[in-house]
């Protein structure tokens, strides 16, 4: 190949590759409404009563998810904030089953539970306060 | 999770250097053998078919090659370089160069970062960064035509998205890698 062909390739390259990030960049931490399906503790591998009354975010993290620890504190804070919100971490660094269950394709991945244990939303990507707060807002479980 | 851990600005900082690294090296592979025509090479001046250029691998120059020839391109070089600084990032975070650099030059003239992150994400970067690039060098010796500059090119990419978005490759990959029985084996 011919050094000014593979200059503009790689050009190219390089604007496909600052298109896809912004894209990637929008698409983080968007909220969706999901079908609904009723989610226990157990389900998750943690103790019974370790969901909220109100409301209760659940997030799916791994050892080599950069995104996680803000998030974790993020929806830590939120619950803290609203009561009857708890926040659950689920590490699936070695949990392939839980991963398959639940179709959790990145980290962090947010499912947002109402008080009866029902998923009513699944965020992917670290979500922004806003995005949590709404969505709580939406299942009743934002209100002091 | 580690209480402490590192300056999240280390990993950026170097992944903007390996991008850079690897742009070039990416460069080089698509002008070097990887891509060289036989015909062109051992001067062949037969007429092309009407049909156009039939890209079977007889046109390109590289299987003919032997192992030797292959290893002797700056792309090939260049491509083991990122790779060998890879390995070094997998093996010895601590001690890898861009770190070390950017923890003697460049973070003090910064002011101290709002918060520590784990290292395990970066490190999990550097090591698929070595998987794609390892993959690309291999190739390249058993005489794949093209292997070199697309492995340079996906790494290429995924050190971009890093450096200029913070783009998370663990996040994103780490689970398909454990449904393909790659990773996260239960202990």
């Amino acid at each position: 190949m011919s050094p000014s062909v593979a200059a503009l390739t790689l050009v190219a390259i390089v604007l496909a590759a600052a298109l896809l990030g912004v894209a990637l960049r929008r698409a983080q931490g968007r909220a969706r409404r999901i079908e609904r399906s009723a989610i226990a503790p157990s389900d998750l591998g943690i103790d019974a009563g370790a969901f909220g009354e109100r409301a209760t975010l659940v997030q799916f993290s791994t050892e080599v998810c950069a995104r996680c620890p803000q998030t974790r504190r993020l929806l830590a804070d939120v619950a803290s904030t609203h009561p009857g919100v708890r926040h659950v971490d689920v590490d699936l660094t070695r949990r392939l089953d839980l991963a398959r269950r639940f179709r959790v394709m990145q980290t962090p991945t947010v499912l947002v539970l109402d008080g009866t244990g029902e998923a009513h939303a699944r965020i992917g990507g670290a979500p922004r306060r806003a995005t949590v707060v709404a969505e709580l807002e939406r299942i009743g479980g934002a209100h002091a | 999770m580690p209480e402490q851990g590192i300056d999240p600005r280390g990993p950026r900082f170097a992944a903007g250097i390996t991008s850079v690294l690897l742009l070039i090296a990416a460069f080089f592979a698509f002008i070097g053998n990887a891509t060289a025509r036989a015909a062109l090479t051992f001067g062949w001046t037969a007429d092309q078919p009407a049909s156009g250029d039939g890209l079977g691998p007889s046109d390109w120059w590289l299987p003919r090659a032997t192992v030797a020839e292959r290893a002797a391109d700056t792309g090939f070089v260049l491509v083991a370089v990122a790779a060998a600084l890879f390995l070094w990032g997998v093996a010895s975070p601590r001690t890898a160069p861009w770190g070390v650099v950017f923890r003697r030059f460049v973070r003090p003239r910064l002011s101290p970062p709002a918060e520590l992150e784990d290292p395990r994400p970066p490190r999990f970067a550097q090591g698929v960064g070595l998987f794609v690039t390892a993959i690309g060098l291999a190739l390249h010796l058993l005489g794949v035509p093209l292997a070199l500059p697309i492995a340079a090119t996906a790494a290429f990419v995924a050190a971009f998205l890093n450096a200029a978005f913070g783009f998370c490759l663990g996040c994103q990959i780490y689970l398909g890698l454990q449904r393909l029985g790659l990773v996260g084996r239960t202990a």
